[in-house]
């Protein structure tokens, strides 16, 4: 959600870094390439699979809008470090889908072309919609008529796993995009009948995901939740309790597939008589777990708080309970997916920047290992890049901090993969194990609770589990409703700062003498909020007494 | 969830009570950070009307920094660009943190009020804008038309 949230994002359409001033998007406007013979000389075109659609889009050619978006696939893993420029073509394909037409030609494209295999495949279709002027309802009207969705019609014999998991993609991110009326519109009796259907037992797990993924963002809008509420209540069973089965399964898509049904139970379809997951845990011997206070907005933290997943378009992350201050120190995640993953260490003055793409490993005071791009990311830079195979479901990220070399370390099923010093320039103490997560990506967390699989030999580590303590109100991971509704209920005291109303108003700034402000924020400002005068000095009250 | 800061509470507390004319912030159910946003054309505008969607997020260090707002809906405007991006100095290099969710929308309705093509986003929008007013002006009333009035 929101402009340039994804990693990659901030690349495209001229949207550059660092700029103030706009230069408004390419003038060479609607510049549609007609020409024929435009096939990749590497063959990748072979993979197009004619007329699942039967497109009648003669005006834009398919062929080039096809091979544009394989163009962006081959590319976007390396867009990271390199010019701020548009790549050429992602800037074609703008242009094509600014016209109603090229927009649905893209979607055809796109459902029909990105292939299951590639872990950056989804990242495609987010970068591309969230690149692309949004379609207006009418234009949603003829998407959904396309797609012609349906519980038992013809779309499941036609069309492959693949291609079902890219529509499931592209509703969800339409449904998020467009929450309000539009989102309404996408969401057809045929279209919701479907997404239900493929909850049900003979499903592919992947369609089974990525459909509840979608259901998910369509209840964004109240109107549509009520609608899925009601068509869940009619079928025998709520197939999604029937799917919390498959929380901790020993199959990495069916324990995604578990995991988000229980995340749906307890946050948004919450089901009469079922107790909230955060009621029932057993949380023996956990003594640290990531912190549901330390996160991202949309990041989903299982109620053991040892699982997390990233659903949304945005850069996610998380730190957690336990501080490092010295010695050494390993933990292990299990990946469940094997998209892009930023996981390792961070102090709490690394930032998280979701919206803009910046996670763990993107400032000086974190370093993170990916092991979808094989890249150790420190202050926004790739610092290493080991060879090896890319990680898969089931691999093993192994991470030690070692204080008193200092170094860190990052081992990939028990092989060393890379060996960190940089971020000791910038932090000696007050590490967390940390992690940042791309859309769809998800992972378990073991601090010690179970065995390690593969503990460095020879070296005399810690683990959190086995010194951290959590008191009873830091164990409880809360849904959202409940979060929030604790929120509203805070109340503001009438001395407080006017800019934070955190802390009691202390500061009067010199020599415009407007005041109101506390300390904490008055340190931040380079002038006067109210009348941009420029602060030469700050005169204090008294001490400042933290309202919090 | 990070810690909402209290200002954003408070914010929000104040933009559901005392909403203001023409302007709709709602904070997303599952992001205390992000609005859906819809501001009406004003009257005697080319976008008389029309209701256009806005996205808003308030990003980790607001009020420190401005807040990221978008529209959704498709606008002909010299200072708005076809992403929906907008051209406006309090969303730049003129924020101040005494500057609010709600006098940000406030700018952004005057800007509809009073397109600025002498500081353009959307180049040839404002090139037209320029030459000939009275078709630009049917341009975006013909847009306000298509994509802003819900049927």
């Amino acid at each position: 959600m929101g402009a340039g949230g994804c990693k990659f994002c901030q690349f495209s359409s001229g949207r550059s870094r660092n700029t103030n001033s706009f230069d408004g998007p390419s003038s060479s406007q609607h510049n549609i390439s007609t020409g024929r013979g435009s096939i990749l000389s590497d063959g990748r075109i072979d993979r197009y699979v004619p007329g699942v659609f039967g497109s009648t889009f003669c005006k834009v050619n398919k062929k080039t809008v096809d091979r544009l978006i394989l163009q962006v696939l081959g590319i976007i893993g390396h867009l990271v470090e390199s010019a701020p420029d548009t790549p050429e073509a992602l800037q074609k394909l703008n242009e094509i889908a600014d016209k109603e037409e090229g927009w649905i030609q893209m979607i055809h494209s796109m459902v029909n072309i990105i292939p299951l295999d590639n872990p950056l495949g989804p990242v495609v279709i987010t970068v591309l919609l969230d690149d692309c002027p949004l379609p207006n309802k009418d234009t949603i009207v003829k998407l959904s008529r396309i797609f012609s969705l349906s519980r038992y019609g013809s779309v499941k014999k036609k069309k492959s796993v693949c291609q079902q998991r890219n529509v499931c993609i592209i509703l969800g991110m339409l449904a998020e995009k467009l929450a309000g009326p539009s989102s309404v519109a996408l969401l057809t009796p045929g279209t919701l009948a479907y997404l239900v259907s493929n909850l049900e037992e003979n499903v592919e797990p992947i369609l089974t995901l990525f459909s509840l993924v979608a259901l998910e963002k369509f209840a964004q809008t109240s109107e549509n939740k009520l609608s899925i509420k009601r068509y869940l209540e009619t079928e025998p069973v709520n197939p999604i309790l029937k799917l919390e089965r498959f929380v901790g399964s020993q199959d990495y898509v069916e324990a995604q597939v578990g995991f988000c049904a229980q995340w749906c139970l307890d946050n948004l379809f919450v089901v009469e008589g079922r107790k909230l997951s955060y009621e029932s845990i057993d949380l023996t011997n956990i003594n640290a777990m990531l912190n549901s206070r330390d996160a991202s907005e949309y990041l989903k933290i299982s109620p053991d708080g040892l699982e997390a997943r990233c659903d949304a378009y945005l850069f996610e992350s998380v730190r957690c309970t336990f501080p490092i201050q010295t010695g050494i120190w390993y933990y292990e995640i299990t990946v469940l997916s094997c998209g892009v993953m930023q996981i390792g260490w961070a102090t709490k003055k690394s930032k998280f920047l979701s919206h803009e793409g910046y996670g763990i490993g993107d400032d000086g005071f974190s370093v993170a290992y990916d092991g979808c791009r094989q890249q150790v990311w420190h202050n926004a830079h790739i610092e290493m890049q080991p060879n090896g195979p890319p990680w898969k479901p089931g691999c093993v990220l192994g991470c030690l901090l070692d204080l008193q070399t200092p170094k860190a370390v990052f081992y990939l099923n028990g092989n060393e993969v890379a060996t960190h010093t940089n971020v000791f320039k910038f932090a000696k103490t007050g590490f967390f194990a940390a992690a940042s997560f791309m859309a769809f990506q998800h992972c378990r967390f073991n601090f010690g609770r179970n065995p390690f699989k593969y503990p460095p030999k020879n070296i005399p580590f810690q683990s959190f589990n086995a010194v951290g303590v959590l008191n009873a109100e830091e164990r409880v991971i809360l849904p959202r409703h409940l979060k929030l509704e604790k929120l509203r209920r805070m109340s503001v005291k009438e001395d407080s700062c006017t800019l934070c109303f955190d802390f009691k108003a202390t500061v009067t700034l010199k020599p415009c003498n407007h005041s109101g402000f506390c300390e904490n924020c008055s340190v931040q400002l380079l002038s006067c909020p109210v009348c941009r005068a420029s602060i030469s000095s700050m005169a204090v009250d008294n001490p400042p007494e933290i309202t919090r | 969830m990070a810690a909402l800061p209290r200002r954003i509470i408070k914010e929000t507390q104040r933009l559901l009570q005392e909403p203001v004319p023409g302007i709709s912030a709602i904070p997303d159910e599952s992001n205390a950070r992000y609005f859906h946003v819809i501001v009406t054309g004003p009257e005697d505008s080319p976008f008389e009307g029309g209701s256009f969607k806005l996205e808003l997020f308030l990003p980790e260090d607001y009020p420190m920094s401005a807040p990221k707002v978008r529209f959704i809906t498709k606008i002909y405007h010299p200072n708005i660009d076809r992403l929906g991006r907008i051209c406006l100095d309090i969303l730049k290099d003129k924020w101040s943190p005494a500057l609010q969710i709600r006098t940000v929308l406030l700018s952004i309705q005057a800007l509809l009020s009073a397109p600025n093509p002498d500081d353009p986003l959307a180049n040839d929008v404002a090139e037209l804008w320029k030459v000939n007013e009275s078709e630009a002006i049917k341009n975006a009333k013909e847009w306000t038309r298509k994509y802003a009035v819900e049927n």
